[in-house]
């Protein structure tokens, strides 16, 4: 009886290893091949390296752009983003601020601050969102307008702002974000080069913390000084340089972040906007392009650009991080499971199959796979099921791989970008790559299994996410 | 089990090795950076006194003396701020330095972003075998971006070859590009019969005959009028809008039969064109059809109709507040919005 029992207990291991071991080689395969897409699309698309070539090259056809700023309770940034904005280097824009009815002093700041005066703006009503207050123009500059609306979340804000807005294309940003001058430019490059087929364009999100900031520019870039958001910066090049640029390249790109994306308002429309209440918003209305055009069978490109660089503010401490991290994990979830006959469907063809198995595998198996491994591995272990020289190998891989592909994340990086000015900040950054593996990463996989169990929960809350603000200030 | 200890120590080695190499090139470069900031400001200095002595054998000794790259780059912006007898003066020194050879070359060696710009600085340059080089990397280059551009370099030397050929050479693919548009703003005169003859071809790319229809009444006018009046018609829909743009900025003997008509097409684009025409050209008879397109099923129209009908002065509001007095409907709303545009009371 007893050896019955062992038995079935060697057998449920060797099935769970198994899982974890396929798991493990799937990410690995999917890392592996977004190396080589991603150097390969870099080495196809090199980035212009002087912004006024691209004035000279395109400023004469690039197309009207509405910059969105939803703004919820950001008195302490909002003015100085809002003339950061207005400062972009493109021929024709304009920025609207959505104030999504914060409980500060956000409206004020801003009417105090471009002498605003209330306007009448006809816009169609083509999305749902909670009621405008009112709509407000400055007599200081053409291209600002501020809505004041009802408290209603991010994707009601964004909503809002597309009604309201004119331009075939519109922009979407954080309000506490920094756009370099001539992100713009190179963001509506795809719409100029391509302008039929591209519906949406992605730039790279970079970590400011630590960069000299002044009148809203990064006056200089720097690395971080403490530690978390350090870890930050080699998991934001991992994402934008090798994911994101791989997915783009063939056209199975999932997401646009919201805190700097670039879209054709029209499909936007088509699609009805930001799902509202969505934890990933982002997510969401990339994957409902996505369906919309597929459905529709019409050809058309969601890409990524590695230059348009926005910067933005990452958690400083664990408390912040952890509720950043269990969102996004939440909305990822929410996602998939809310799209998922897309999967493996033949009708969304790479979407179906690569997109949605990507966010299979990483997403919604990886992290429970990976902290199955770190409990079950060493209990194994313990158990004798598992030989210690085993253990430590596969540990050892396990590592030793990870580094490798952070590493090879940087060599794209400098090989094409060079954002980063000195020498020292590369051996920091390998330093890191090599830091990142003992602890943070087991961390963000168990804040990543937390955000499985609250969407089993239900949990819909976004959390407070406390900023210091770039500046330096306290908020 | 070795292997995957092997595996692991090869990888670990393999990141260890990249690292320090690209931090080992960073550091040169880093070293190269500074140096080439003192060669700019040399090269800089050099053409600021050139511009006031006209010593092109000094200029040629600085030129000669930086690195080509350097030479290249920083030439080509000061040459962009340089108009006239300076301009040709910098020309011939930098030709005499054999500076449009080394653009050449880069035109074919370098990556897409160096071809492209290659490309621009060849036109600047107007060097003797620019022509040549820029001809074949419109036939040969593999990147339709750098197509595009060379496409456009030749038209700025008066050099592109006949329309058809020269699109045919970009690709099919690349007759999408909104740079297209900017080739035709730059085409000559002399040349403006060979773009109306494109525009007017329906097997050529909507976009494309779209693009040339724009050029066409940005920079030729009235002259093209009857043109525009023809292709109003068109099948293709944003062949028509582009047309009705046009007529809107020309105006022609028949057009508001024509917009009337087009005021009634089937695609909302052309009927906002239509519109939009009618307004900026002030054809305050077209308004019974403008108060009708303002209870159109796209937002587009119906906003651009009562723009059209405002646009009109005195008769137009009052046809506008009279619809915004009447029942509830979609024409009533937006007589409203529109006449309550602006700021608020």
């Amino acid at each position: 009886m007893m050896s019955d029992w062992s038995h079935e207990i060697v057998l449920a291991a060797s099935i769970l290893s198994w899982f974890i071991i396929g798991a493990g080689l799937a990410q690995t395969t999917i890392y592996l091949l977004q190396l080589i897409v991603a150097a390969y699309a870099l080495s196809r698309r090199p980035p212009v390296a002087r912004s006024a070539l691209l004035w000279h090259r395109y400023g004469d056809v690039a197309p009207p752009i509405a910059l969105l700023v939803p703004a919820y309770n950001e008195e302490v940034n909002v003015v100085e983003s809002v003339h950061s904005m207005l400062a972009l280097e493109y021929p024709n824009f304009e920025v609207i601020v959505i104030n999504d009815g914060s409980k500060d002093q956000t409206l004020q700041r801003l009417i105090e601050a471009f002498k605003l005066v209330k306007f009448r703006r006809p816009y169609e009503e083509a999305l749902a969102h909670e009621p405008i207050r009112g709509l407000y123009s400055s007599p200081m500059t053409e291209r600002l307008f501020v809505v004041d609306k009802e408290n209603g979340g991010k994707a009601d804000a964004q909503n809002a702002g597309i009604n309201v807005c004119r331009a075939p294309l519109f922009c979407v940003i954080d309000g506490d974000s920094i756009l370099e001058p001539d992100a713009l430019m190179r963001a509506a490059q795809p719409f100029i080069d391509d302008p039929e087929r591209t519906i949406a364009v992605g730039g790279t999100i970079r970590i400011a913390n630590g960069s000299r900031i002044e009148a809203g520019r990064v006056r200089e870039i720097h690395l971080p000084n403490r530690l978390l958001p350090l870890l930050q910066v080699v998991e934001y090049l991992r994402a934008f340089l090798m994911a994101r640029l791989a997915w783009s390249r063939i056209n199975t790109l999932m997401l646009v972040s919201g805190a700097f994306g670039m879209f054709r308002r029209t499909e936007v429309v088509a699609v009805r906007g930001f799902t509202k209440g969505s934890m990933g918003e982002d997510l969401d209305l990339v994957i409902k392009l996505h369906r919309h055009m597929r459905d529709a069978g019409r050809k058309y490109r969601i890409q990524f650009i590695p230059e348009p660089v926005c910067w933005t503010e990452a958690p400083e401490t664990l408390s912040v991080l952890a509720r950043q991290r269990t969102r996004w994990q939440r909305g990822a979830l929410e996602c998939f499971f809310r799209y998922r006959s897309m999967l493996f469907n033949p009708r969304y063809g790479r979407v179906g199959f690569l997109g949605f198995g990507h966010i299979l595998v990483v997403d919604v198996l990886g992290p429970v796979a990976e902290v199955l491994g770190y409990i079950l591995i060493p209990a194994f272990w313990l158990l004798g099921i598992l030989s210690a020289e085993y253990l430590l190998a596969f540990t050892s891989l396990i590592f030793t791989y990870g580094v490798c592909v952070s590493v090879c994340s940087l060599v794209l990086e400098e090989a094409e970008l060079q954002r980063f000015p000195r020498a020292r900040d590369l051996a920091v950054l390998t330093a890191v790559a090599v830091i990142e593996n003992f602890g943070y990463r087991q961390l963000n996989n168990f804040w990543r299994v937390k955000g499985w169990w609250q969407y089993l929960r239900g949990n819909q809350g976004w959390g407070e996410m406390t900023r210091t603000g770039l500046t330096g200030a306290k908020k | 089990m070795w292997y995957i200890w092997d595996l692991s120590i090869v990888l670990s080695a393999l990141s260890l090795v990249i690292m320090l190499v690209l931090i080992a090139r960073r550091v040169l470069q880093e070293r190269r950076g500074r140096a080439q900031i003192d060669q700019r400001r040399q090269l800089h200095t050099a053409l600021i006194a050139f511009t006031e002595n006209r010593d092109r054998e000094a200029l040629k000794l600085v030129v000669l003396a930086v690195p080509a790259g350097v030479a290249i780059n920083a030439g080509f912006e000061f040459i962009s701020l340089l108009r006239g007898e300076e301009y040709d003066d910098v020309l011939a020194a930098f030709d005499e330095c054999g500076l449009p050879a080394l653009v050449g070359k880069q035109l074919e060696k370098g990556n897409s972003a160096e071809r492209m710009h290659a490309a621009e600085m060849l036109a600047a340059l107007r060097s003797e075998n620019a022509v040549a080089s820029l001809l074949s990397a419109l036939d040969r280059d593999r990147s339709r971006e750098v197509r595009i551009a060379a496409a456009i370099a030749l038209c700025d030397l008066g050099s592109l070859p006949p329309l058809g050929i020269a699109l045919g050479k970009v690709g099919v693919a690349g007759q999408r590009s909104r740079r297209l548009i900017e080739l035709f703003r730059r085409f000559p005169p002399a040349r403006f019969e060979e773009l109306r003859d494109h525009a007017a071809r329906t097997d050529a790319v909507p976009f494309i005959r779209a693009a040339a229809i724009d050029a066409l009444a940005r920079a030729a006018g009235f002259h093209f009028a009857d043109f525009f009046a023809r292709a109003a018609g068109d099948q293709s829909p944003e062949v028509a809008a582009a047309a009705l743009r046009a007529l809107g900025l020309t105006g022609h003997a028949e057009a508001p039969a024509i917009l009337a008509s087009a005021m009634a097409n089937g695609d909302w684009d052309v009927r906002a064109a239509a519109a939009d025409a009618a307004g900026r050209l002030g054809l305050a008879g077209l308004a019974t059809p403008l108060s009708a397109l303002m209870d159109d099923e796209a937002w587009t129209v119906r906003y651009a109709a009562a723009n059209a009908l405002r646009s009109f002065g005195q008769p137009g509001e009052r046809l506008l507040r009279d619809i915004a007095a009447s029942e509830v409907s979609r024409s009533q709303r937006t007589a409203s919005l529109i006449l309550a545009e602006g700021p608020a009371a």
